[in-house]
């Protein structure tokens, strides 16, 4: 557990961190999200230390972080950032194996840990252990940036903004694959991002900072519903609200039992893991009321419009 | 088949050592040292068949730029590494026949034909190393060919009669010192001044404020003529020696090696110094701050990632100040240093011209390979980068 009390960073006359209130439990995968410049870089840097925190108390599972050894510290906190930060004269098995041989592991242990994480990552031993980091794509510079993080077995993964350079497309695949990765190893994680969007996909609290202060703490659900003031409605989108709100509904939620209307054969399919949001899609596309839900390739029931709009709405 | 155009280079270079093969004297003869020398064209000094057949891999060279085949590039290669091979066998036919065991004195030279021929035949491999993307090193061991050739003939006593084996002959021992002295110079400077570069830069690091006092100096420096550096020394470094006796104890002098390495090493600091310094500050921040962020100790972070991703560019710096103090320890041979200088002066003092080339000679030699062994080792940390 991460505990923040009235944590405060001063840069000259400005305060980049004024009074941080936060706490983060275990297993947590929580999203500072913000403008740049609001201050959730230095939150996060300030926890593991990369920027000292000039008062307040920061502790993890209840020790004052500025008590520790500064690198001992470092070295159980997983660290992963946009640029990736790999080191260009090693390659990708070597600067996975940074934080282990620093933690003095066994050579064996070592190499077992690095095939274990590149297969974690998808990233084949065989072809990707020797390559130089200018040899790989930005989106496996990332995973191997992931890795490098995940190395140590840490409890806790510190990120700043690490898919914030990545093509859309590569971006979505990194953050499914962060889900999956979270739901099989349990760290707490702390991620720092400016998208919105990507906050509300991946968080499972979201802290809104702005000038340095925390306006908003809350699950991406209740952020939606009730945004605390103006500037979190702003950055929640204002009128795509809606939009968002409804990719983090599942369709298992509102789908209806079979058997449905006779017009159902001609409808599309949808799958029972998908959002409202991309069922809404294929509607609009697709000029129809009306969708099939899968589970895998078994029809187990449909989906009218007016339940995406309602869920208390029944055919 | 892959096709490539013809080219225009080789044929133009190949020309021209054609004309100046055939137009030039290409070696000489003198009865003794003082005697001017006679000139020999080609065919005179080599003979007819000789001198065609080398004639002939010229033009073979300029008939395979006009074909397209893949492999024109190896074959032109090939005809100038058996060209450059027939150098040394033709001083040494050269010398059996016009210099006979019964004249001690007599001496054989090289003419401006054989020199102009080397000179293109240089060009022509520079180019066919890029045509072919060569390294470095493997031309060097095409090299050995003619170079091994070269020693052969030189070791089998045929070349003896040369002007520059004869004066050699003569000052062996000389040259030996010579050499020790003009290395030992170059690898103190520029030892001493690498070790210098490193502490004064990470003074600068530590006090940015000195940076500009400190480059300002040595730019200071380096604008100082060479000869009036070495000259300004003598006097401060006669007074110290006069008055130390420690300093007397061990050759120290107004004239010497003592002004000699002094100034080589303020020459030096300046590309040092400034390669370390930019080397150092140029590592991207991203990658220092993700290793101070693993859990790196400041050492750590300043061996295994800071000076290993600078060390191209230190050696960069180094090779350009070697390259430049193996240059200006000739100039020091003017103040009383040694060094292969000493022939240089000497043989102009004379006006002997293998005499500086005895000493001119192993200086661009000396320059080459340190160019190549330091851009060779910096190529070595840049692999494993790859940036």
């Amino acid at each position: 557990m991460i505990e923040l009390q009235q944590v405060t960073k001063r840069f000259g006359n400005t305060l980049a961190a004024d009074a941080i209130d936060l706490r983060i439990n275990q297993g947590e995968f929580c999203v500072l999200v913000g403008t740049s410049g609001c201050g959730k870089s230095t939150t996060l840097r300030m926890i593991n230390r990369l920027i000292p925190h000039s008062s307040g108390l920061l502790t993890i599972e209840g020790q004052e972080i500025s008590q520790l050894d500064e690198q001992q510290l470092r070295r159980r906190i997983g660290y992963a950032i946009q640029s990736t930060g790999l080191f260009p004269h090693w390659p990708v098995a070597r600067n996975i194996s940074l934080v282990p041989r620093l933690l003095g592991w066994s050579e064996a242990r070592v190499t077992e840990r690095v095939e274990e994480l590149l297969e974690l990552l998808n990233l084949p031993y065989a072809e990707f252990a020797h390559k130089y980091p200018s040899e790989l794509s930005g989106g496996q510079a990332q995973r191997v940036g992931v890795a490098r993080a995940l190395a140590g077995d840490p409890d806790i993964l510190l990120m700043d903004e690490p898919f914030g350079a990545l093509d859309p497309i590569t971006r979505e695949t990194l953050q499914n694959e962060l889900l999956r990765i979270q739901r099989k190893i349990h760290k707490t994680l702390v991620f720092v991002t400016h998208d919105m969007d990507e906050a509300l996909k991946l968080a499972s609290q979201i802290v809104v900072m702005d000038q340095g202060k925390i306006i908003q703490q809350a699950s991406p659900a209740e952020l939606l519903l009730n945004p605390a003031n103006d500037f979190v409605a702003q950055l929640l989108g204002g009128e795509d609200r809606g939009l968002k709100q409804a990719g983090l509904l599942r369709v298992a939620e509102r789908m209806l039992p079979l058997p449905g209307p006779n017009s159902l054969d001609q409808a599309p399919a949808i799958q029972l893991h998908d959002s409202l949001r991309q069922a809404l899609s294929i509607m609009l596309w697709h000029q129809c009321q009306q969708l099939r839900v899968y589970e895998g390739d078994s029809l187990v029931g449909y989906l009218p419009l007016d339940r995406i709009i309602r869920a208390d709405s029944h055919v | 088949m892959n096709i490539l155009p013809t080219d225009r280079v080789m044929p133009v270079l190949s020309c021209a050592s054609l004309l100046s093969f055939w137009s030039l004297d290409f070696l000489s003869f003198q009865p003794n040292r003082i005697v001017p020398g006679t000139g020999f064209s080609a065919d005179a000094a080599l003979g007819w068949p000789w001198a065609f057949c080398m004639t002939a891999l010229l033009l073979f060279i300029i008939a395979a730029s006009f074909t397209r085949l893949r492999y024109r590039h190896a074959v032109q290669l090939v005809c100038l590494i058996l060209l450059l091979l027939q150098l040394p066998l033709g001083l040494a036919g050269f010398s059996s026949v016009q210099v006979p065991d019964t004249l001690p004195h007599a001496r054989t030279g090289i003419a401006s034909g054989f020199w102009l021929l080397l000179f293109f035949a240089a060009l022509m491999l520079i180019e066919l190393q890029q045509k072919m993307h060569l390294s470095r090193l493997k031309i060097l061991i095409l090299l050995m060919l003619p170079l091994i050739c070269l020693f052969w003939v030189y070791h089998t006593g045929q070349i003896e009669s040369l002007a520059l084996v004869r004066e050699y002959t003569a000052r062996s021992s000389q040259f030996q010192d010579a050499l020790r002295v003009h290395l030992l110079l170059v690898c103190g400077a520029v030892g001493i001044s690498l070790l210098s570069g490193f502490l004064l830069v990470s003074l600068m690091r530590q006090w940015p404020f000195i940076q500009k006092f400190i480059f300002g100096l040595l730019n200071f420096v380096q604008t100082i003529p060479s000869l009036a550096l070495f000259g300004l020394l003598i006097a401060p470094l006669g007074y110290l020696a006069s008055r130390s006796e420690f300093l007397q104890s061990i050759n120290v002098s107004g004239i010497g090696w003592a002004p000699a390495l002094i100034a080589l090493v303020a020459y030096s600091l300046l590309p040092i110094s400034r390669n370390i310094f930019i080397a150092l500050e140029e590592v991207p921040y991203a990658v220092l701050e993700s290793a101070r962020g693993m859990g790196m100790s400041r050492v750590q972070v300043f061996l295994h990632v800071r000076l290993p991703l600078a060390m191209p560019v230190i050696l960069e710096g180094v090779r350009i100040t070697s390259i430049q103090a193996i240059g200006l320890t000739a100039v020091a041979a003017l103040i009383g240093a040694g060094g292969l200088g000493s022939f240089i002066f000497q043989g102009l003092g004379q006006a002997a011209m293998d005499m500086i080339l005895l000493g001119a000679l192993p200086i661009l030699v000396m320059a080459l390979l340190a160019d190549l062994l330091f851009s060779g080792l910096a190529g070595l940390f840049r692999n494993g980068a790859k940036q």
